[in-house]
Parts: structure tokens; sequence; C-alpha cells
């Protein structure tokens, strides 16, 4: 009694009129998710992906025209799959942000912005390396192009090995993948000197985004024991919105404009300034990079698993087809023979 | 803009196609009067390669025209609208050409298909043929898998549009008697969703591609932006089609028309959609 019962359900969820309205939900909820606007909640795509779920695992049982044919069933289990992988994608992912300074090594208690998911449990604590030099090429009238990020990274033999990473071509370690982003820009190193003349602390301040806020290169920083400095940073790059240009901090030279009770100063590195409290020593003048943090532990297996789907569909459409010929060479070319008004054929819903 | 005669000349060429193939299916609208009357002629044999040689021809010039873009401005049509409708005329008209050559039954659609390449056509000689600057993140192999399988994808909705609109202009007594030499509509039906399958198919290929080189670009397979919302859309209008056209006895008019808004949505994604949003894709602009 109990198995007709089961039968019975597992062939009313598997309705393929119920496939038709699952499809127009979730149509639906891509539409109202268009642009990830705040105000929708995720569960507009969920309860449609839920429920064509369920539909697909109760056909793939209950369906023989599914369960009987090889291509046809790689293809809804693949589906299946794909749903599957993007639900433990987003439980398991991490998002975020991060400037590192050339010459610096990565440090994830600098991660800014960080996003998720609420089983994430990678090893972000053992990634390592270390930022170096970067370029970046612009086209006239300040177009962005290539991005050349240098990176140093552990080799596991106690020395490091160096690569190029931008653009489209992460740095991934991990499984964390660090994007170049065009958020990156110069960092004047500075040290603030106490009166009887000991470093009391030294840092660098991230200025702003550069070229894009070439016009306000300014920042302020406030010393352990000393007053907020506010400063500038007027800078030689080489830059001319006219002509092709790159970006390179190792050949720009930056002036630090300070405002010392009311009177500008100007430093090159290694110059310092008294001020009340101490001294400001500007060090030298380095850049930072912008990255964009992604890390999903399902990304190969989803592009896998995406691969073979579609091959199971190719698949099935190539056997269905190849076994059911329209006969259009004798019907349809008419040179071989004189048709006689158009071809009947017999009416049916296969293709 | 040394491509623009090239251009021009592809455009005539596309042009002369399209009115040979109009007269040549027009030259049947004289009623049948014996059974020879419904067999292909040797004149319809004759304006059928003209046809093929002008599309030929117009393949070849847009090919000329993309490489001495391409030559010129260092990167291929992947960016502004005006090279990706020249890109696509060329793509679409390839791979119509190779049907129409393959498959003698798709000829008669070129009444339809052609007319429907005019649009893009038309359209390119309207914009400003101004030259793009291709972004860092294009510098990418699956950017080419994506496009090439959107391409063929847009090509076998077209050719299953073109079968569709055949279908449709039959149920009127004059385009019935035109289209008079090709089987009946249930086989026409069949093989239109044949292609369909096969847009199915090179439709997902799209996305699959498109999501590796999106994650490559931009530190996401997936964004739900403008592109992505709506090409999600028209694989969801697809797939729903053929599983409705596959499960149950959907009427042949009624499926010529999902086939044409199938085609339809593509279209507005593939044209519309990246020049509404200001940012389709993140990153492009």
């Amino acid at each position: 009694m109990r198995q007709p019962a089961v039968k019975s359900v597992l062939r009313r969820l598997a309705s393929t009129k119920l496939t038709l309205l699952w499809m127009v939900l979730l149509g639906v909820g891509a539409t109202l998710s268009y642009g990830n606007p705040v105000e929708t909640s995720i569960w507009v795509l969920i309860v449609p992906m839920l429920l064509l779920a369920i539909n697909l695992v109760a056909a793939i049982i209950s369906n023989p025209r599914i369960n009987r044919r090889g291509g046809l069933l790689v293809f809804h289990i693949g589906l299946l799959g794909i749903v599957v992988l993007a639900a433990i994608g987003r439980l398991t992912h991490m998002e975020a942000r991060v400037e590192i300074i050339s010459g610096n090594e990565f440090s994830h208690d600098h991660l800014i912005e960080v996003r998720a998911g609420p089983l994430h449990n990678g090893a972000i604590n053992e990634v390592r390396f270390v930022q170096g030099p970067y370029t970046v090429e612009y086209r006239a009238r300040m177009s962005r192009g290539r991005t050349y990020s240098q990176v140093a990274i552990p080799d596991g033999e106690g020395g490091w090995y160096e690569s190029v990473v931008g653009d489209d071509r992460p740095l991934v370690i991990e499984g964390y993948r660090f994007y170049t982003t065009f958020n990156k820009g110069f960092a004047p190193i500075m040290s603030w000197i106490g009166e009887e003349g000991n470093v009391i602390e030294t840092g660098a301040v991230h200025m702003p985004s550069y070229p894009l806020f070439d016009f306000k290169q300014s920042n302020s920083w406030t010393p352990k024991g000393g007053d907020e400095i506010k400063f500038w940073l007027q800078l030689e790059t080489g830059l001319n919105a006219e002509e092709a240009w790159v970006l390179d901090g190792r050949e720009a030279t930056g002036t630090l404009v300070v405002n010392v009770a009311g009177k500008r100063t100007e430093l090159l590195p290694g110059e310092s300034v008294k001020m009340a409290g101490g001294s400001l020593r500007y060090e030298q003048l380095t850049t930072w990079m912008g990255y964009k943090l992604y890390y999903d532990p399902t990304l190969q297996w989803m592009f896998l698993i995406s691969v073979i789907t579609v091959a199971g569909l190719g698949g099935h459409f190539w056997r269905k087809l190849s076994a059911e010929p329209l006969g259009l060479d004798d019907a349809l070319r008419g040179e071989k023979k004189l048709v006689k008004g158009s071809v009947p054929a017999p009416r049916s819903a296969s293709v | 803009m040394t491509e623009l005669p090239w251009l021009y000349a592809a455009l005539s060429a596309y042009a002369l196609a399209t009115i040979a193939s109009l007269v040549g299916v027009g030259r049947l609208g004289t009623p049948a009067t014996s059974p020879a009357d419904f067999a292909v002629s040797e004149d319809q044999r004759n304006n059928e390669r003209l046809v093929l040689a002008l599309m030929t021809a117009s393949v070849i010039l847009l090919v000329v025209t993309l490489t001495d873009r391409w030559l010129r401005i260092g990167h291929g049509p992947f960016v502004n609208l005006f090279e990706l409708l020249i890109s696509q005329l060329f793509s679409l008209g390839l791979v119509y050409a190779v049907a129409y050559w393959r498959i003698p039954v798709l000829r008669p659609t070129s009444v339809v298909v052609l007319p429907l390449m005019g649009v893009l056509a038309v359209w390119v000689l309207v914009l400003e043929p101004s030259d793009s600057v291709f972004p860092p993140t294009y510098h990418n192999p699956w950017l080419w898998a994506h496009v090439g399988f959107g391409k063929f994808f847009l090509a076998f909705s077209l050719i299953g549009t073109g079968l569709a609109g055949v279908i449709l202009l039959r149920s009127r007594a004059y385009f019935k008697n035109l289209f008079r030499h090709l089987p009946d509509n249930v086989i026409l039906d069949k093989l239109a969703w044949r292609f369909m399958l096969l847009a199915l198919v090179f439709d997902s290929l799209m996305l699959i591609a498109g999501g590796v080189w999106a994650q490559d670009a931009w530190g996401r397979y997936w964004a739900w932006d403008a592109l992505e919302t709506s090409s999600f859309l028209n694989w969801l209008l697809l797939g729903a089609s053929i599983h409705a056209r596959t499960t149950y006895n959907v009427p042949i008019r009624v499926g010529a028309l999902l086939i044409i808004g199938i085609f339809v949505f593509a279209f507005v994604t593939y044209f519309g959609t990246p020049f509404y949003s200001e940012a389709a894709h993140k990153g492009v602009i």
C-alpha cells in the first residue's frame, strides 16, 4: 500500500506543469534580483530554486523519460548539482577588500568590507605574500590599460618566488583569489620623533586613489603623543592626460607639504620639520595596491558540473536527432523528385 | 575610418541578397497549375545561387571590414555597438549562408531572415563609426569562447525564427502559395525546434564561458547585472519553451510565436541591454 502512495506523491511532485510554473517563478525572482537591490530578499531566488530542485529530484526518480535516457539524466542531475553547489558556495564564500603597501606582507587583520557565508571555513590565516611594485598602463585621455602587480609568494622551502598578477590574472593562494583594482595610490612613510630624538612611531599613510584623485592628494596623521598633522602630497609621476603613460611608483617623486603653525613647509624624503611635541620626518614615498578578495570553494566544481550538464544535454539531443531523421533529403530538396504540394508528416510533441 | 568603404560594400551585397531572395520567392506568386509548379524550378535554383553568392560576398567583405578595423585600432570587435553589430552581421551571415547552402529547405526562409539582418545593417549605418577602447579585463581567452558560443546561439535562434516566420506567413493564402514547394508545417516546426535545441546548448555554453570570464575579470561569476539577468531570463524562456514543446502538443503556430519571442528577447539582450544599462557588465564602462 505504501509504495503506490509514495509513487503517487513523487509523480505529483514531478509534474511537468509544476516545472513550468516554478520556472516562471524563478524568472520573476531573477527579474526582482536585477542589480542586487537591497530591498529584495534572497528568498525570491531560493524558494523557486528549492521548488525546482524538489521537482527535479522527483522527476529523476519517477519519470522514465528522464531516468532511462543517459544524456537527459546527466543533464537533470547536473542542474540539481549546480543548484546545490550554488547554495554551498553562498554558505562558504568570503568577499573582502584590502590595501597593501609595497614591500609589506599581506595580513588578514587589514581586511575591510568583509562579507562571509555562515559556514566559511577557509584558511585565510595561512595566506602569505608580499606586495611588490606595480605598473599600470594608461592610454591617452586617461583610459586605464593593463595592471602588472608584482608579488612574492613563499615557495614552501623557506624561499620566495615572484609572480605578476593583474586585471584578469588573480593571485590565488589557499583558494583565496586576489584581484587588482583601479583603487591604488601613493603612501608617504613618515616617522614621529620625540623631543629626545627617539623615533616614537613610523607609519605609512594611504593617500587617495591615484590618478583618480590626482587633484586632492591630501590626508592627515595623528602620531602617538602628537597633534593631528594635515598634509598633502605634490606628486611628479610623468602624468600627461593627453598622452599614453605608465604609472610606476618607482619612477615617481613626491614632495610632502605640511602646514606648521600657519607656515607652508615642503619636505623631500629624508627631511624633517619641527613641530609642537616633536618632529615629523618624511622617510620615503611608496605605493599601495587595493585588492578585491574572493573565496568560493565550489568554483572548480561548478565549472566541471556545468560542462558535464551541457555535455549530457548535447549528447541527448545528438542521439535523439540522429535516431529520428526528418527525411529532408527526399521531401525537402525538391531536386530529386517532384513534390506534389507540401509534404504531410505525423504530428507529435517530439522534435 | 578605412574600413567604411568595405562595410558599405558588404551591406550593399546584403541588400542585393535580400532583394534577390524576395524577388525569387515572389515569382512563385502565380497560382500553381501543374504538379511541376510544386517543384523547385531551374529559375528558382539560379535565384538561390545568386542569393548565396551575394551572401558569401557580403560575409567576405565583412571579414575585410573587421580585419581592417582590427589592424587600425588594435583590438577585435568586442566593445562598442558599431563594431558589435558588424561582428554580428558577419557571424549571423556566415552561419546562415552555410545553413542556406547545406539545407535547401531553409532557402525560402531568407525572405524572413535577411530582412531581420537588414535591421542590424540599417542600425549600423546610423551609428557613429567611433573607435573603442579595449578594457584591460578583455585580454582573456574566455571572452572569445563566451562571444563565440553566443554567436552560434543567436544564429541558430535566427534560423529557427526564419522557419517560424515562414510557418506564420503560410497561414495567409498568398504566402501559402509562395511557399508551396516547402514541406508541411509539421516538418518545418520540427526543424525549427531542432535549431532551438542547438541554440539552448550554445546558450548554456555561452553562460558558462561568460561565468569563467567574469570570475577572472571582475572576481565574481554571477552578479545579476543587466546583461546577466537578461541572459538568464532568455535561457530560462528557451529552456521552458523546449520543455513545453517536448512535453505537450503545443500548437504549431503557438510554437512559432514562442520561437520568435525567444529571438526577440535575445535580440534585446544582445543589442539593447548593454546600451540601456550604464553598467551592463561591471568593468566594461
